[in-house]
């Protein structure tokens, strides 16, 4: 309505890029506000029953104190996986070292983690009876006690290791993408390698950490398994709590509460942004990778991506241990006494059993096209829109981020039980659309950021020059401003189906009979106890997930160093697409 | 033109595409059958029993009634998980049957409106103090909590008898409880604990000065059913709280070195329960599968196979249970329901890992 007045009051001074962003932006607010604004009020709704009586919490105590407990964790987690994610793609985009390769496939091997027995290696792992705890005290005396992981130290410490990915893909896109030619400008006028890290590459990375910050501040404000496993007593505990008691307005508030929160960083963080400009009208070749020279810094460079693989894939390789463990004989052992490949002769011996694999890959797939489409596009008005609401947009998109699966899975069944108006008469319940949708609305956020953060380096005058030599708005921004983008495209879509392919909490509440993912597939052995199947299962999604990670940096990966000479031809001279029609 | 990259994204995005649309590989599974229109005669069960439980009890039910044949659909989720799905599905109701709930959350369920009366048949056969009045739900089975100890950590002798050994100084640090505030055979556990102490002050104060004891000889709080298994398999603690049928079911099927004490006070007993959805899509169906759940010869199966406590009266007590001279403790459970929130909310603020 506004926005049509709008848009007639002001069409004479618009520019054909500018009513561009205008057309796109209504499809785009549709999909938002049928998909997850009038979906997520639900709520908001809920909370208010009672007249506000729910909120009573907050002030009176105990909900006061979770909130503060959240948001603690969560600012610590995002400083330790800021630290941890940068630190690696920096290592990985800027220095060649033996052992680079397998550590570039690995780093992502944390975002593979099936969230159920996920937390389960963990334990495995860290926990008084864990490997290391009961390692150390067999042959090092220490107390297995005191050297476990517990209380909000463990939380930390789970957040650290399974959130940096976050970090760690917008970090490593922004760098591969960065102009050579700024680094050396800085170093040729004199100054220091790291006075040129401080004034030239950390500034241009603002809007990579930004991303970064805000996914992992807003999944670890949601997160509940962490907490769960090490009894810290946060919002999201509270908010389960809550539902078990049939306190259903005081969850809907204390999750409001948490939603509010998030959304406050978020705006902060658009602030911050915000204050600079971080484009860059270079789009020269990205800084070449520092080989490390010499025997001793080989080595030594050799055996620390050691130690980090080794650290990062741990809970990885403890499922996959599990995996091939005799249900029930791992007791007091520090590694497992007795080892079988029947949990797997398991799995196979039953067609059956493969078909939750066909189901998560292809719902996840669809889940990330749909994250693509949508999220690039929202991206790209959000980047390019000119006026006020823009920053009411970028929270549009992020509410589901900041909310606990289980409340979008229930909010989308409720939304999409019946046809109403607001979901345009659309019943997605009992069907197997529901899947795809709930991931496209969990994890878009995911694509958002990334491209968003791609974009936000990307000078919109390269696109009017492409115009300017006759390309219309679309074919500027499909020969343009997409390839420019396409590393964010690719983290973000990547992140999204890795996620979608474990998502839990919210498929339980929606999945169509018949069409059980694979994560319910794996609470179903977790519950009776059938560790080894479970694990079994776990272990081929990861096979599967890391299978898509190498096929991806394949594709990321330009064919050689010639390919490498030629994107760059074609770069610097941009009007060549004109002539090539 | 395009970056080769560009192209293959987009490709990939295209087999995708196709891949989703076509559902390929998706609906060959052998339940499928002739689908959904075999003059109505389809189910579809919520269920948070066992899969292999239930996968059985339904085998059993289709060889029973041949019309079924292909088409029951079985959806494992939690409780509470079947719970939110249902009261999110109301005005378009996907299932028919919710097997398997405490009866606070079918109660809750039923005064949201969400079930619909059981066949009169069923509601006559369960006692009324295990049932709704109105028959919205009915108990299928009584969970004995009861007290387990891990018999390669501690000897019978030196075992808990009844719940007030738990407190004692010989326990410190050997008890391991699934976190109470999400669990709701904890809270209720807790709560009846409660209330076994409120006539003394008429106050739940004795009862909460008893859970810090409690508290203080408490030496972790497991976050699920699986973790708390974990950690008394792996000796990180002795003793736990939990209910006979699942003990009985990880010794049987898991080897797992647990002993089930019944206390000399006797055991708290919860109902779980089974419940019709209201206006289901085969609301026949639905009463069918009660009518067969609650007979007396799959009550029998279940009591001897699974080791169930009927709700049902059957004509012979399995074994196992006339062995285990059972003593059911006397719990005011109208008082528990109306303060379960508020005396568990007290807990976790108060109490939980403070002692």
């Amino acid at each position: 309505m506004t926005l049509m007045q709008r848009l007639s009051q002001r069409r004479s001074g618009l520019t054909s890029s500018d009513r561009f962003v205008y057309w796109i932006s209504v499809p785009l607010i549709l999909v938002l506000l049928v998909y997850i604004v009038f979906p997520m009020l639900a709520t908001a709704i809920t909370s208010a029953e009672g007249g506000g009586e729910a909120y009573g919490g907050f002030i009176s105590g105990s909900s006061g104190k979770a909130l503060g407990l959240s948001v603690g964790i969560s600012l610590v987690s995002v400083f330790t996986t800021c630290v941890i994610g940068t630190g690696l793609a920096v290592l990985l985009t800027r220095f060649d070292f033996p052992g680079r390769q397998v550590l570039r496939i690995f780093a992502l091997l944390p975002m593979a983690l099936p969230p159920l027995i996920g937390a389960v290696s963990f334990y495995f792992l860290y926990a008084e009876s864990g490997i290391i705890p009961r390692f150390l005290a067999a042959y090092f005396g220490a107390d297995a006690a005191a050297v476990s992981a517990n209380g909000v130290a463990g939380v930390i410490l789970v957040h650290s290791l399974t959130m940096y990915p976050y970090f760690y893909l917008a970090v490593s896109s922004a760098l591969s993408g960065s102009d050579a030619s700024l680094e050396e400008a800085s170093l040729n006028l004199g100054a220091s390698r790291c006075r040129m890290w401080r004034t030239v590459i950390l500034p241009m990375l603002t809007p990579a950490l930004v991303s970064g910050a805000l996914l992992t501040f807003m999944v670890s404000m949601a997160s509940f398994t962490a907490p769960q496993f090490y009894n810290v007593q946060t919002l999201t505990m509270q908010i389960v709590a809550s539902r078990t008691s049939g306190a259903y307005s005081t969850a809907a508030a204390q999750s409001v509460v948490l939603s509010v929160v998030s959304i406050l960083f978020l705006l902060i963080m658009r602030w911050y942004q915000n204050r600079r400009v971080y484009r860059s009208l270079s789009k020269g070749t990205p800084q070449s990778l520092t080989v490390i020279q010499g025997f001793i810094p080989r080595s030594v460079a050799a055996i620390g991506s050691l130690i980090i693989v080794v650290i990062l894939m741990a809970p990885a390789a403890t499922i996959a241990l599990l995996a091939f463990t005799v249900d029930g004989s791992w007791t007091i052992q520090i590694l497992p006494p007795e080892y079988t490949l029947g949990n797997f002769a398991k799995i196979f011996a039953d067609p059956e059993s493969l078909h939750p694999i066909l189901v998560s890959t292809q719902m996840a797939l669809l889940g990330m096209v749909g994250c693509v489409l949508v999220g690039v596009l929202a991206a790209f008005v959000v980047t390019r829109w000119s006026g006020p609401g823009k920053g009411l947009l970028d929270v549009m998109v992020m509410i589901p981020w900041a909310l606990p699966g289980t409340v979008i899975g229930v909010n989308l069944v409720t939304a999409f039980a019946s046809p109403t108006p607001f979901n345009l008469g659309q019943v997605l319940i009992g069907s197997l659309w529901i899947l795809p949708v709930a991931y496209f609305v969990r994890f878009l956020p995911l694509v958002f950021r990334s491209a968003n953060a791609a974009l936000a380096q990307i000078d919109p005058s390269l696109e009017e020059a492409a115009r300017n030599l006759g390309a219309d708005t679309l074919r500027a921004i499909r020969t343009i401003t997409v390839p420019l983008m396409s590393r964010g495209i690719l983290a973000g879509a990547l992140m999204a189906f890795i996620q979608g392919f474990g998502e839990y909490v919210a498929s339980v509440v929606i999945y169509p009979a018949q069409f059980a993912p694979v994560s319910v597939e794996i609470y179903n052995r977790i519950y009776s106890n059938e560790f080894g199947t479970a694990a079994a299962y776990g272990t081929l999604q990861m096979v599967l997930i890391v299978i898509v990670l190498i096929i991806a940096q394949r594709l990321e990966k330009p064919r050689g160093q010639r390919g490498l000479r030629q994107k760059v031809a074609t770069r610097t001279a941009l009007p060549l697409p004109v002539m090539n029609t | 033109m395009h970056s080769p990259r560009l192209r293959t994204a987009i490709f990939a995005g295209g087999v995708a595409l196709t891949l989703g649309l076509t559902g390929c590989g998706l609906g060959a599974t052998p339940q499928d059958g002739s689908g959904d229109s075999a003059g109505g005669n389809t189910l579809t069960i919520y269920t948070a029993r066992d899969k292999g439980l239930a996968d059985s009890v339904v085998a059993d039910f289709v060889a029973a009634n041949p019309d079924f044949e292909g088409n029951v659909e079985v959806l494992t989720l939690g409780a509470q998980e079947a719970l939110e799905r249902i009261r999110a599905e109301k005005t378009n109701p996907q299932g028919d049957i919710w097997w398997g709930g405490t009866s606070q959350q079918m109660q809750q369920a039923a005064s949201d409106g969400v079930l619909s009366a059981a066949p009169q048949s069923v509601i006559d056969a369960v006692p009324a103090a295990s049932r709704d009045a109105d028959g919205l739900w009915v108990g299928e089975m009584k969970l004995a909590e009861v007290i387990v100890y891990n018999h390669d950590m501690l000897s019978a002798a030196d075992a808990p008898k009844d719940w007030d050994d738990l407190i004692a100084p010989a326990l410190n640090d050997q008890i391991a409880i699934r976190d109470v505030a999400a669990s709701g055979t904890m809270r209720s556990i807790y709560s009846a604990m409660i209330d076994q102490r409120f006539d003394e002050a008429g106050s739940p104060e004795a009862g909460y000065d008893w859970l810090r004891a409690l508290d203080a000889n408490t030496k972790v709080y497991a976050a699920n059913p699986t973790d708390l298994y974990l950690r008394l398999t792996r000796q990180e603690a002795a003793v736990t709280a939990w209910n006979l049928q699942d003990v009985m079911l990880q010794i049987e099927q898991q080897n797992a070195p647990y002993t089930a004490v019944v206390p000399t006070s006797g055991a708290p007993m919860l109902v779980d329960g089974v419940a019709k959805i209201a206006d289901g899509p085969s609301s026949a169906g639905a009463d069918a599968f009660l009518e067969f759940l609650l007979s007396e010869p799959t009550q029998t199966t279940l009591a001897e196979t699974y080791f169930q406590i009927p709700s049902i009266e059957l004509a012979t007590e399995p074994s196992w249970l006339a062995d285990l001279n059972l003593k059911e403790m006397d719990v005011d459970w109208s008082r528990v329901a109306e303060n379960e929130t508020a005396w568990i909310d007290y807990w976790a603020t108060n109490i939980k890992g403070q002692n």
